[in-house]
């Protein structure tokens, strides 16, 4: 994807001697910057954000996304318009090479992936956003790796928003259905204890009973105080639980206010809502 | 009686010798079933950092033995143990630090680390040749037998004797050790757990606070414990020679892919389906047939299937037969 040519494995499909399973596309896994101060502004702004994977081109351009506490903040637009590169660009996976990245009154552009975890962020990816491997339970733990206290307080209320989990909690995340995965990843990020919650398509390939379940958790995890950033392909209903909404187009932010403003807005609703 | 010796003489010349053999391969395997699964690459360097590991024991061995220390009954190696693991954990954190890291920045194939880990494996390789030498070593000292052949036939007045080496005796102990240790860290530490998460999912177990490096830094670690140890063990058991340690790596990797790559549970019995389908194919049947069979029946030549300096081959063959059928292994691999 971006000309490397480690990147590239010559057509190797044998996987005695390599392990392409589960490696990271993360960026600056490394990096050792330090936060700083920076006071006001939204809890959590990514600001005028441009930047890509790797060498490769700029995917956003001067992107804006913010949540305050209380709100749930939804970006929506078309595929391709760079929803998920912006939930990772927050997240300092990916290359910011202008704009910055707030938190709690904090620049937390230099901090890598890892630190931002540390710093109260809570991220749920799209795609393979649980431990197939681990068990449920161990999936909760992994959740809590960096907190020192005794989570195991954490650990029984999400038992109790989720409580499925709690019967499957020693069989294999990976064997479980694509509504009780999500549960498990969103309870994943839950144990962190985050000070924001970023959900990247949380609804993404469930039956649209456990689309509604799952609306209805989040709504409750935002009304517990914690912001939710959320990217969703099912604009119309997204919007409608939305305090703020973002629609990117091609990596910029097209339009945003409020939900209802959007869901209002006819621009909005011929491009992206069908009408 | 004839049955008794029978199995007398198949436990002395096969089953001790290939659950001696097995637990070494076992412990190389476990190696680079870790790297596997955690680094993503299979290792073309283990071998040869066995033979880093050991060879630094070995040193050590020698300035402990020229000073008079020594441990008894048990093999001096064993208190020099400790020394060659720090070694041989200095120079992986060292080689990862200066070569691997690179490859892990630049989000590399792991196919390309494969390439890397061989050239690797030249220069660990160059390394140990050229501080001990290309030749043979001995350095085990202590009680050679915990059961002599002569004293097995004495106490129990059967023809054939029953000899355990103490090397055999403390591969086997060692080995068991090791891997209970290995398993407990894996499934009930923290940090076992973190490199298991780190093993299924690189990118969520970032998301989870668990940094990347330690982790890698962790696996080294454990990898170069595990090295020494097998490569310790089997220099006491055999002899040290660093060419054998660099063919060791075919029956270590059959061993791996036999039962499963990444599966941990896989590595220990692909050690021992090696092990003994090795013994077992070059050893010379007369003497345990003579036992079992009718005279009329008794086979005039050795019954040896093959030679012993086509001992590689089996392991060749076996998976070459493993890849055919059934690819991921005898334990389903990849579930660290």
């Amino acid at each position: 994807m971006s000309g490397n040519p480690y990147q590239d494995d010559r057509g190797n499909k044998d996987a005695s001697i390599a392990n392409p399973k589960g490696q990271g596309t993360a960026e600056n896994t490394r990096k050792k910057g330090k936060a700083t101060p920076a006071p006001g502004g939204p809890f959590l702004i990514g600001d005028t954000m441009t930047g890509g994977y790797g060498k490769g081109p700029d995917i956003l351009h001067d992107c804006t996304i913010a949540v305050n506490p209380g709100e749930i903040a939804v970006i929506v637009g078309p595929n391709g318009a760079g929803k998920s590169t912006a939930m990772k660009a927050v997240f300092g996976m990916l290359n910011v090479h202008s704009g910055s990245v707030r938190l709690d009154g904090e620049d937390i552009t230099a901090l890598s992936p890892q630190d931002r975890v540390i710093k109260g962020m809570g991220f749920v990816p799209q795609t393979s956003n649980i431990f197939t491997s681990l068990t449920v339970e161990e999936n909760l733990e992994m959740g809590a790796f960096i907190r020192k206290d005794d989570f195991r307080e954490t650990m029984h209320q999400i038992y109790d928003l989720f409580p499925i989990l709690k019967d499957k909690r020693n069989q294999a995340a990976g064997e479980l259905s694509g509504g009780q995965r999500q549960q498990v990843a969103v309870g994943r990020a839950l144990m962190t204890q985050p000070k924001v919650l970023m959900l990247d398509e949380p609804t993404a390939g469930v039956s649209p009973i456990v689309m509604d379940e799952l609306f209805d958790r989040i709504i409750d995890v935002a009304r517990t105080g914690i912001p939710i950033l959320m990217v969703e392909q099912n604009a119309r209903q997204a919007l409608e639980i939305a305090d703020r909404g973002y629609v990117l187009v091609q990596g910029r932010n097209g339009y945003s206010g409020t939900g209802k403003e959007l869901l209002a807005d006819p621009e909005v609703r011929k491009s992206f809502l069908g009408g | 009686m004839d049955f008794l010796n029978a199995i007398i003489a198949l436990s002395n010349f096969v089953i001790v010798p290939a659950i001696a053999y097995g637990s070494q391969l076992a412990l190389g395997a476990l190696g680079v079933t870790l790297i596997y699964s955690i680094l993503r690459f299979s290792n073309f360097a283990h071998g040869d950092t066995m033979a880093f590991g050991a060879m630094c024991t070995i040193l050590v061995t020698w300035v402990f033995q020229s000073v008079g220390i020594s441990f008894g009954p048990l093999p001096t190696a064993l208190l020099a143990l400790p020394f060659g693991i720090l070694a041989c954990m200095a120079l992986v954190l060292v080689t990862d630090r200066a070569v691997y890291r690179f490859y892990r920045d630049q989000k590399a194939k792991p196919v390309i680390l494969v390439i890397v880990s061989m050239g690797v494996m030249f220069i660990m390789n160059g390394i140990v040749r050229f501080i001990i030498g290309p030749g043979d070593q001995r350095f085990a000292d202590g009680e050679r037998f915990i059961m002599s052949a002569r004293d097995f036939k004495a106490w129990t007045g059967l023809s054939e004797g029953l000899a355990i080496r103490t090397s055999q005796g403390i591969t086997f102990v060692t080995a068991i050790i090791v891997v209970a240790l290995l398993f407990w860290f894996l499934n009930k530490t923290r940090t076992g757990k973190s490199m298991r998460a780190y093993s299924d999912n690189e990118d969520l177990a970032l998301l989870s606070g668990i940094n990347p490096e330690r982790v890698v830094m962790y696996t080294w670690l454990i990898v170069a414990a595990l090295a020494t140890v097998a490569g310790v063990l089997y220099g006491l058991d055999k002899s040290f020679k660093p060419f054998t340690y660099f063919q060791l790596l075919l029956p270590i990797f059959a061993s791996a892919i036999v039962g499963g790559l990444g599966n941990p549970i896989g590595a220990i019995a692909g050690g021992f389906v090696i092990a003994f389908s090795e013994i077992t194919i070059t050893y010379a049947w007369k003497k345990v047939l003579i036992y079992l069979l009718p005279e009329s029946l008794e086979p005039s030549t050795l019954v040896q299937l093959l030679s012993t300096d086509y001992k590689f081959a089996v392991s060749f063959v076996i998976l070459l037969i493993v890849l055919l059928f059934r690819p991921t292994g005898l334990f389903k691999g990849k579930a660290l």
